[in-house]
Order: C-alpha cells, then sequence, then structure tokens
C-alpha cells in the first residue's frame, strides 16, 4: 500500500472539564475523497480545527506523506499542503476579495485560473468581502485553497449553504483533483452526497473513530447506524415522554414565523405540561427560531402566540414577562461568568427596575437553595461559575429560571457537551418541570433525547417544519427527516 | 462525554485564587508597609495630624475614583467625571456669591452634575457610543463650555458656600478631617449597594456579560443610564469637596485626579472590562496613591519621575491582576 | 437519488451583479470624500474671512495642522488594527522635548540626524508597547493609559521646564519659513503618497486592514495576529514620533506639560473619528484623518475670526466626535442589517 497522504494516531483534546476527542485514527490515501462523518458533538470539528493549526491537540500525531508534522498556526498546516475551507470564509470583511488574497500571498492569476475552471470567471475580485454573497465567498475561499495548489483540501460542510448547481462544480473540482493524486477530507451532513461522491469514510462517535467503510457499499442506514453507535442498536433507556393525554391548553405557538434567510416558514404549537422536541441538522433555521421565540430577534413575518395573545417583542423582556424563557444554545451566553452562583441564579429577579431596590438576603438565598438543591448543583468552585463544570453550568443556566411564573422554556440542545449523569438529571428537571404544568419546546441534536424526554417532535429543515412524529419513531425516520427525506408511511 | 470532577485546587493555586478573589488583603498589606515606609522617611504621618492630611487628600480622590470604579465595573470609563467636578463647584460658588441660598445653589450644581450624567448615559445605553469616545467627547464639550460661561453666565465672583468649606476642610475629630463624613457615606452606600441591592448586582452583570443580561431580561441601557447618572453625581460631589478643602474654584482644578481615579481603581482590582472589582478595593488604592505621593514628595523625587513609578504601577498591577484572575482581555470586548 | 435540497432551489444560481459603481464608492470613499468637502469648506470659510489670503495665511493652516495631521496618522494605524493609543499624544510631547534637548544649537545635518534617532526611539517604544499589550492581555486602553504616564513622565526627566530649540535650516526644512507653506504641505502629503499608499498595498499593510477587521478570520487565513498587532503600534511610534519632531520644528524648542499630549491624544482619537476610520477597526485609511486634523484645527480660527469666543471650539470639537461616532455606529449597524 502507498504511503497514506494524511495520517492521524491517536488524535485527543479536552477543553477544561469536557472531552471532545479521546482518540482519533484517521488516514487519507492519496486520490482518495474522504468523508468524516459523525452526529453533533462527535469531535469532527475539533478534527478540523487540529489538522488545520488551528487547535493543538493534547495528544497523539501527525503524519503528511509519512512524515510527522506539527502544526501550530493554520500557517503551518497550508505549508504542508493542508489547505481548508472553513465553514465561516476566513476573509475579512472590509478588504476586497483580491486584498484578501494578496494578503495571504497566494497569485491572484491562479484563482483566476481556479473560478474559470468552475465557469466562474465572472465574479468581481475587487467587490468588498462584505457585499459577495455567502456561497460565492465560499466558492472564493475554495479557489484560494486551490490557488495554493494543496496535496489536501479539507471542506468543512462547503455544501451547507450552496445551491445545488454550485455543489456540482465543487463535486466536479472535486473529481478532477483526484485525478491528479490528490485528495479531499469532506465533511459533510449530508449523506446523499457523501454516498455519491466519496471513495471511504470515517464515522466518529464520542470523541473516537469507530468505523472506516466505502459509503457507497454501505449506504445511508449504515452510515446512520454507526454514527448513532449503540443506542441504535437496542440499549434504550426507560423513555420517559409520554402521549398527550385529553386535550391541555395550548401556551406557545408560532404562526407562520420567517425571520432572515434560513427560517422561512415555522409554524407549531406546544400545550402545557409537554414537551415538544425539534430535531434539524445544523442550519436549518433552528437558531433563528429560538431568537425569535425569545424575544431576541424580530421575525420578520408570523405571529408569535402566548396563551392567545400575539406578543410582539423587541427585547427579550417582553416574552420573559409573559413566562417563556430561554436556555440558549451557548452556556457562555446566558451565563455571567466572573460572577457566583448565587448571583447568577438571581439575576434575572432584577431585569425590571422596580426591582432594583435592596435585596432581601434570606429570602434569596432560600431561592438560590431551593434551586441548588432541586438540581443538585455542585456549588465548590461556586465563587466565579466559569470555574464550574459544564454540566453544573447548565442547570445554573436552568435553575436561575425556576421561579414562580415559569410557563414555556425554551431549551437549545441542553445536554451539548455535558456529562451522561448530569444529562439524566436534566432530562428528569425537563420532565419535573412539564409535570407542574410549563410547556417545554427543546431543541436537540441528540436523536435519542427525543424518545428519552420528548412528547412530540417536530423535524426542521431549510427553515421549515417539514414532519411531526411521535417520539418512538425513531432514530432513522428522524434522521431520514432531518435530512428532508420522505418519511417512511 | 465523561464527568470530570472540579479539579482540586492545590495550596498554590488557594493561594492565588485567595489574593484573585481578595486582593484586598494584599492591598492593604502593602498599603500598611508603604505608610509605615513613608512615616520612617517623615515623622510627621505618624502623629494625628499626619494622618488628618493623608484622609483629607485621599477623600475627593477615593470619591473621583468611586464614579471610575461604578463605570468601569459595567466595562465602560468616564473621562468627563474631572470637567464636570470643575464645572459643579464653579456653579455652586457663583450662584452663592450671587446671593442664592446656599441650599439652594448646592441643588442647582447637582442638578448640573446629573444633567451630564444623563447626557453620558444616554450617549452609552441608548445609542451604544463607546463610553471612552463619548465621555472623552463630555470633557470637551465641558471645557469650551466652562471657558466661555466663565465670561457669561458664571462671570462674577466666586465665594464658596461656607458648608462646602467647612466639610472640605474642617476637623471632626482627632485626625478624621470632616469631609470623611461623606466619604463615610459613598463607601458605605456603594459597598453595601454593589452587594446587596438588584441595581448593584445588574451593574456587575452588565460589566460581565450584556449578552446574558439582554437574554435574561435585563434592559442594559437603563443600567447604564443609571450608572453613569450616579458617577456624575459622585464627581460632582467630589468636586466640591476639593474645592472646599483648597478653598478656590478653577475651570481645570481637579483635571489631574482623571489619570489618578482610574489608577485608584486598577490598582484597587477593578477590572476595565467589567464585571469584577469593587469599591473597597478602590478605598485601598486611593489611600495607596495617596500615601504614594507623600513618599515621593518626602523623597523630594521630581513630578517627572512620579508620572514614570505611576505608569509603571499601574500597568504591573494591571498585568498580575490579568494574570490571576486568567482573564485575558482582548479589544473586542470593547 | 438527487440531493434532498435540489427540490428547493431548482433555479441555477448566477453570478452576483457587482455592485453598481456609485454604491462602491459610496461604500469606500463617501467618508473621506465628506471630509475633504467639510475641509474645502472650512478652508473657503477661512479665506472669506481674512482680506489678504495669501501665502502666509495658507502657511499659517498647513504648518498649523501638520503635527496634529501626524498624530492623527499614529492613532489612525493602530485604530485600524483594531486597537487605541492613548499615549500618542504623550509620545509626541517627549519626542518633541528630546529633540528640542539634542537639536538646541546644532547645525542642518545633525538636526536630520537627530531627527532619525528620536523617531527610532519613538518606534522602539511603541513596539514595547505593542508588546506588552498582546503579551499580557491587559486592555489596550489600560497599557496606553499607563504608558502615557510613564511618557509623560520621561519627557519631564528630558527638559524640565520648556526650551531646547533646534536649527533654523531645520525648521524651515520642515514647517517652511512664514511665508513657505511648500514644506508643510509637501511634507504631509508626500508622506500619504508615499509611504503609506505603498504601505497599506503591502502584505503588512493589508493584514493591519484583516487583523483590525475580523481578527478570527485572518488567524486562519494565515495572518500573523500578534506580530501585526505589534507592527501596527511601531508605525503609529514612527508616525507619534515624526509629529513630535514637526512639533520642534514648528515651535522651535520643547514643552514637557503633560495636559499638552493629553490634550493632543484626545485630538488625534477626534480626527481620526471625523476621517472616517471606525473604532470597531479594519475601516479607513489615513487621508481621511490627516484632512479631518486640518479641519479640527481651522474651527478655532474660524471662530476667532467670526467674532465668536473660540473657547467654544473645545465644545464644537466635542459634539462633533460624539455625533460622528454615534451616526457611524447606526450607518454601520444598517450595513450591517441588510
Amino acid at each position: 500500500m502507498t504511503t497514506p497522504l494524511l495520517q492521524t494516531r491517536g488524535l485527543a483534546r479536552a477543553f477544561g472539564p469536557v472531552i471532545a476527542l479521546r482518540s482519533v485514527d484517521l488516514t487519507v490515501a492519496p486520490g482518495q475523497v474522504h468523508a468524516l462523518l459523525g452526529a453533533n458533538g462527535a469531535g469532527k470539528s475539533t478534527v478540523v480545527k487540529i489538522l488545520t493549526g488551528v487547535l493543538r491537540a493534547d495528544a497523539g500525531s501527525i503524519a503528511v506523506h509519512g512524515e510527522e508534522v506539527t502544526l501550530s498556526r493554520p500557517a503551518d498546516a497550508q505549508a504542508r499542503g493542508l489547505a481548508p475551507v472553513f465553514q465561516d470564509p476566513a476573509m475579512a470583511p472590509d478588504l476586497t476579495v483580491v486584498q484578501n488574497l494578496r494578503l495571504t500571498g497566494v497569485d491572484v492569476a491562479e484563482v483566476h485560473r481556479v473560478l474559470a475552471d468552475m465557469d466562474l470567471d465572472g465574479l468581481d475580485l475587487t467587490e468588498q468581502v462584505r457585499d459577495v454573497p455567502l456561497p460565492f465567498l465560499r466558492m472564493l475561499d475554495l479557489a484560494r485553497a486551490l490557488a495554493r495548489d494543496p496535496q489536501l483540501l479539507l471542506l468543512d460542510e462547503i455544501t451547507a449553504a450552496l445551491p445545488p448547481d454550485l455543489s456540482e462544480r465543487v463535486f466536479g473540482l472535486m473529481r478532477r483533483w483526484k485525478e491528479q493524486n490528490r485528495s479531499v477530507l469532506f465533511i459533510s451532513h449530508r449523506l446523499a452526497e457523501v454516498r455519491e461522491h466519496c471513495d471511504m469514510c470515517t464515522v466518529l462517535r464520542d470523541g473516537r473513530d469507530v468505523d472506516s467503510f466505502v459509503p457507497a457499499q454501505g449506504g445511508e442506514a449504515q452510515i446512520v447506524s454507526t454514527m448513532l453507535g449503540e443506542a441504535a442498536a437496542g440499549v434504550r433507556e426507560e423513555a420517559r415522554g409520554r402521549a398527550r393525554e385529553g386535550s391541555r391548553p395550548v401556551v406557545l405557538e408560532a404562526r407562520n414565523l420567517a425571520a432572515g434567510r434560513n427560517l422561512r416558514d415555522v409554524s407549531f404549537t406546544v400545550a402545557a405540561g409537554e414537551v415538544l422536541g425539534l430535531v434539524a441538522l445544523e442550519g436549518q433555521g433552528q437558531d433563528l427560531l429560538f431568537d425569535v421565540l425569545s424575544g431576541n430577534r424580530h421575525s420578520d413575518s408570523g405571529e408569535l402566540v402566548i396563551e392567545g395573545r400575539a406578543v410582539r417583542a423587541d427585547h427579550p423582556f417582553d416574552v420573559i414577562r409573559h413566562g417563556v424563557v430561554l436556555v440558549p444554545s451557548d452556556r457562555l451566553q446566558a451565563l455571567l461568568p466572573q460572577r457566583s452562583v448565587r448571583e447568577n441564579i438571581a439575576a434575572p429577579l432584577f431585569n425590571r427596575v422596580a426591582r432594583w431596590g435592596p435585596i432581601n438576603g434570606r429570602e434569596e438565598r432560600r431561592r438560590v437553595h431551593d434551586a441548588v438543591s432541586r438540581l443538585s448543583i455542585d456549588t465548590r468552585a461556586g465563587s466565579q461559575v466559569r470555574r464550574l463544570s459544564g454540566g453544573n453550568q447548565q442547570k445554573v443556566t436552568i435553575a436561575r429560571w425556576l421561579a414562580p411564573g415559569l410557563r414555556v422554556m425554551l431549551l437549545f440542545d441542553p445536554t451539548r457537551g455535558i456529562d451522561v449523569g448530569t444529562k439524566h438529571q436534566v432530562y428528569d428537571l425537563i420532565r419535573s418541570l412539564a409535570d407542574d404544568g410549563a410547556a417545554i419546546l427543546m431543541f436537540t441534536s441528540e436523536l435519542r433525547e427525543v424518545a428519552l424526554v420528548c412528547d412530540r417532535a417536530a423535524v426542521l429543515h431549510n427553515g421549515t417544519i417539514v414532519a411531526e412524529l411521535p417520539p418512538d419513531a425513531g432514530e432513522s425516520a428522524l434522521l431520514r427527516a432531518a435530512h428532508g427525506l420522505e418519511t417512511v408511511g | 462525554m465523561t464527568a470530570v470532577a472540579a479539579p482540586r485546587p492545590s495550596t498554590r493555586r488557594d493561594l492565588r485564587t485567595l489574593l484573585a478573589e481578595n486582593p484586598i488583603i494584599v492591598l492593604t498589606a502593602v498599603l500598611v508597609v508603604l505608610y509605615v515606609a513613608t512615616g520612617l522617611k517623615d515623622h510627621s504621618l505618624f502623629t494625628s495630624n499626619g494622618v488628618r492630611s493623608i484622609l483629607l487628600l485621599a477623600c475627593p480622590l477615593a470619591i473621583f475614583a468611586a464614579s471610575q470604579t461604578l463605570c468601569m465595573l459595567t466595562g465602560g470609563i468616564d473621562l468627563s467625571i474631572a470637567m464636570t467636578a470643575n464645572l459643579v463647584a464653579y456653579v455652586a460658588a457663583n450662584q452663592y456669591s450671587r446671593g442664592t441660598a446656599a441650599i439652594l445653589a448646592l441643588g442647582l450644581a447637582l442638578l448640573v452634575g446629573i444633567a451630564v450624567g444623563i447626557v453620558n448615559g444616554i450617549g452609552i445605553g441608548v445609542f451604544k457610543v463607546n463610553p471612552l469616545i463619548m465621555t472623552l467627547g463630555m470633557a470637551s464639550v465641558l471645557l469650551g463650555l466652562v471657558t466661555v460661561w466663565l465670561k457669561t453666565i458664571l462671570k462674577g465672583s466666586t465665594n464658596l458656600i461656607p458648608f462646602v468649606k467647612t466639610v472640605g476642610s474642617g476637623t471632626l475629630v482627632g485626625p478624621l478631617p470632616t469631609n470623611i463624613i461623606v466619604w463615610a457615606v459613598v463607601a458605605t452606600v456603594l459597598v453595601l449597594g454593589l452587594r446587596s441591592s438588584g441595581i448593584g448586582r445588574m451593574v456587575y452583570a452588565v460589566g460581565d456579560n450584556r449578552i446574558a443580561c439582554r437574554l435574561a431580561g435585563v434592559r442594559v441601557w437603563q443600567v447604564l443610564l443609571v450608572v453613569y447618572i450616579v458617577a456624575s453625581l459622585l464627581a460632582a460631589v467630589a468636586g466640591l469637596l476639593f474645592s472646599g478643602t483648597t478653598g478656590s474654584v478653577g475651570p481645570d482644578q481637579t483635571n489631574s485626579y482623571l489619570l489618578p481615579s482610574v489608577a485608584a481603581a486598577v490598582i484597587g482590582g477593578t477590572s476595565i472590562l467589567g464585571g469584577s472589582g469593587g469599591y473597597s478595593g478602590t478605598i485601598v488604592g486611593a489611600l495607596i496613591l495617596t500615601v504614594l505621593n507623600r513618599l515621593l514628595l518626602a523623597l523630594d523625587t521630581s513630578e517627572a519621575f512620579k508620572q514614570i513609578l505611576y505608569g509603571l504601577i499601574v500597568l504591573a498591577l494591571a498585568w498580575l491582576y490579568v494574570r490571576l484572575t486568567g482573564h485575558k482581555g482582548t479589544a473586542d470586548a470593547r | 437519488m438527487t440531493s434532498p435540497t435540489a427540490s428547493v432551489h431548482r433555479v441555477a444560481t448566477s453570478i452576483p451583479e457587482p455592485t453598481g459603481g456609485l454604491q462602491r464608492f459610496l461604500h469606500r470613499q463617501a467618508w473621506t470624500t465628506g471630509v475633504a468637502v467639510l475641509m474645502v469648506l472650512l478652508v473657503l470659510w477661512r479665506t472669506s474671512q481674512v482680506p489678504h489670503f495669501g501665502d502666509f495665511e495658507i502657511r499659517t493652516i498647513t504648518a498649523g495642522a501638520m503635527s496634529l495631521a501626524f498624530l492623527a496618522m499614529a492613532q489612525a494605524l493602530v485604530v485600524i488594527s483594531g486597537g487605541i493609543d492613548l499615549s500618542v499624544g504623550a509620545m509626541l510631547v517627549f519626542t518633541n522635548c528630546l529633540s528640542a534637548l539634542w537639536m538646541d544649537g546644532k547645525g542642518l545635518g545633525e538636526c536630520i540626524g537627530i531627527a532619525v534617532a528620536v523617531v527610532a526611539i519613538a518606534i522602539a517604544m511603541s513596539s514595547l508597547i505593542g508588546v506588552i499589550i498582546t503579551v499580557s492581555g491587559v486592555p489596550d486602553i489600560i497599557v496606553t493609559l499607563a504608558a502615557s504616564f510613564t511618557i509623560s513622565g520621561l519627557a519631564l526627566v528630558v527638559l524640565k521646564s520648556p526650551g531646547g530649540g533646534a536649527s533654523l535650516d531645520f525648521q524651515k526644512l520642515v514647517a517652511g519659513g512664514l511665508n513657505d507653506y511648500w514644506p508643510s504641505l509637501l511634507w504631509t502629503v508626500g508622506t500619504l503618497a508615499l509611504v503609506w499608499l505603498p504601505l497599506r498595498r503591502t502584505r503588512l499593510g493589508l493584514a493591519i486592514y484583516a487583523v483590525g477587521s475580523n481578527r478570527g478570520a485572518s488567524f486562519l487565513a494565515g495572518v500573523n495576529v500578534a506580530r501585526t498587532r505589534v507592527l501596527a503600534y511601531s508605525l503609529g511610534g514612527l508616525f507619534a514620533g515624526l509629529a513630535g519632531i514637526i512639533t520642534t520644528a514648528y515651535t522651535g524648542g520643547g514643552e514637557p506639560r503633560a495636559s499638552i499630549g493629553a490634550n493632543a491624544t484626545l485630538n488625534s482619537v477626534a480626527a481620526v473619528v471625523l476621517g472616517g476610520v471606525a473604532l470597531t477597526g479594519g475601516v479607513g485609511g489615513l487621508a481621511g484623518p490627516v484632512m479631518a486634523a486640518v479641519c479640527l484645527s481651522l474651527i478655532p480660527a474660524i471662530m476667532l475670526g467670526r467674532g465668536w469666543d473660540p473657547s467654544y471650539a473645545e465644545t464644537w470639537r466635542g459634539v462633533i466626535i460624539i455625533a460622528v461616532v454615534l451616526v457611524g455606529g447606526l450607518v454601520q449597524t444598517r450595513r450591517r442589517a441588510t
């Protein structure tokens, strides 16, 4: 066998207490289009960051053409012939495209040639990056990467924002590229693309590489089951969700909500005591949806109805007033990192001027204590919440809303990056909140959580709800729906 | 993913945490050492009169630094406090000289201070103007206005209000100057208010994470408006006290307090990025700077050396705090 | 089977229309043009106030604005790179004092040598400031504020009281004689044309913009962010040092008062903001701040000419800074939103 173009051994990386990568071996042969797959949080993006010199691995080695390399800066990776195209184009928005190319020492004529290859020579490179639409920016970023004449292209979700005809040009290019005996590491959520265009795939799960196979042989079914791992094989935990008994009053209703480019038309209802799970691949508009529901952003059209009243929210306070609260995706968005657990939990109490007076210490302590014990938060490092573990931080972001008047809780991927034990505590908490009569909308990137926690699942694809499924629909049905494939039956 | 138990801090870490969270212990130690060292050079410092002189001089600085601490806790800065103080002191003295009742003159002067704070607060809170620029611009505006008004609407003699003079320069008892009453009130309100009032919590919260505040339903502009109003009000009080201490008013008399006010807050452990620190540290910071001044005076060093030392101390302490708290500041935070 | 998303967008994607010439001009040059127009208007206004607008009057404007113009360039470079330098004014005072001390009683040739040496010192000091900022992680405001104390102190060490001097020939070479506006004009325009314009096309120049525009993206693109930030401060030191030399040449002596430095820093920030450099970094150039510096120096003269109290100039400066930042912020928010 020829020397692999790229070979990693035992890549590992932790972020504080959270382990993102345990051990990843990855081998890309010359002339191979290799897909890197995995569910959200499996470690794909960390691998990409390590291979591009953005992050350093805690352990493990990387070899290019059999020669071990150290990549401590993006420039190192580029010098080794590893050329990345990131999800967010690495271009300074205030410079023109040409300036961005010159900035990184890329031959502009070469870029023109590559663009002509992709039939894109009409693009005006003197345009400011800010004014170029995202799909074309990706193509330009790709052209820049190619102009460096690299050995390996890393394409991180390049097709996610591309219309199909541009995607086709990328694939065409990949085919020609491979004929020159060079390789591509291809990261995509679109399994059809992987099956059709990749020679080999490696699937990551929980920070390890679990399997490598030829995707066209196994097909999407094998990919999906490998991504899900044992969970799909039948080791099921007790499902907490139940079908709705009788009719409960609807608390939160979205009517044809649309916002920005990605959220096109979303309607759903959540009733008191119900947990609605929202499932979507990355970038289907879920971020915008939660922004709109939590009052952080205006909707462009459509209505947000809370307990029968249409609410026009200019500020999160306008929905919080009605008992609609958000636990956002990024804990760091919701926490006061330098302040104590107590202050974090009490913070929302002071969101109106009338409460700006002296604090009743005893009353506050009691409330904080109640929340801390209900969620069993470990407050040993509680003087600054940034020192808490991810799971405890997440509990704090939930705990601060456990006050009377909670009607709707919006949770965005509440268990991302936290450990299994804490996850189950969070599930139990969500269920008990629902039992107390709260309506809960939970976006999750872990499909099994639908069965574990939810009463109902809605699937968001391309900015609109494409399916509503019962919680026991099964992960493959959910995943198929999330990929925009027809649901069975 | 696995849970990793909260790391058990080593002793060294404990010490670091202790220092990071209670810089006041270290600062007090520094103050005591500095005080004794200065006293060895200048024996008058060990007399009741010596203590009084330090407190008397530290008081206006500490109150200016109180404004600065408040603004810095929200991640801002107020560079208009010195000009606000000048204007307020001038208005009070001028109005009193024209026969306005002392209490009215005082009230009017404080209203001027509040007005400045409202404009600052609206600019920074509502229109999101960078605090540095807003207050620099405000200082400029006030300087122009003062200079012109001296010749027009504020023309005439300036006799200090006797009450201001008494508070600014009198002696309460033993080594305690009268102005320490004002300082004590400010300190009590700020230390308690920041720790255990709703608005105090919000001051820290806004400085720590503005997005989190918004998501928690806090209208950030309301907090900023209050902060800049209080900051200007405190500056007004400091200006009045200073005029009482020196017995004069002038269009630029407190300007030399501007940078030391920032320095006192930084030395006291308040981060310019916001969210951590407090007034108790600032008090010690103001005392340290005052004693340091005295030491340099006793050593007969030049103004030049004093300036150099000032800069180096502020930089060294800011660096130390960054090292201790492990909080890297970035320009993005601005 | 086709990709599932294919059904959603069937239409072939067309290459986007390039933005029209007008829009492009508005986005990139509107502010500079606006400042240029403002400068012309103010100059015309000033002209109309003086019965004989001759060489002397022109020289008063060009040489009078020169040191602020260079200081504005220093501040602009740092701000474009995403930082701020509150020590440029102190640096001006320091280099002013140092050059005045060393140049006193020397001939033209020596003075030029001294100027080079002093500017080199300024560059070294500013580079050190840049290194401290990037290494320590202390906010740039605090570091440069502390540096402004220290450098003001150094200026006092160099020159205890106003004094020093420079060769008359050197003064004429830099700031021109009383009726000779060419040197000041040529130095300023020449620096813009021969130093700045080529520089902004180099990779370093582009990197300064890129780092100020988006630090993360620049890092991913392979730019050495820390080195670029330090070099921006070094270049700032170059221009601040030149501003100090110019002050020596214009005034014929050194003046160590710290308040001059603080005021100069304030003016430099004002000129940068008015000159169209966004405080968030990555946007603007040096020509705008230079023209803004001319505008700012003209305001007191014009007010005096109108019979207004020139002290109002301070007030106007403050109002202009605030208004410009406010409007600039609103415009930018709107542009980002679309």
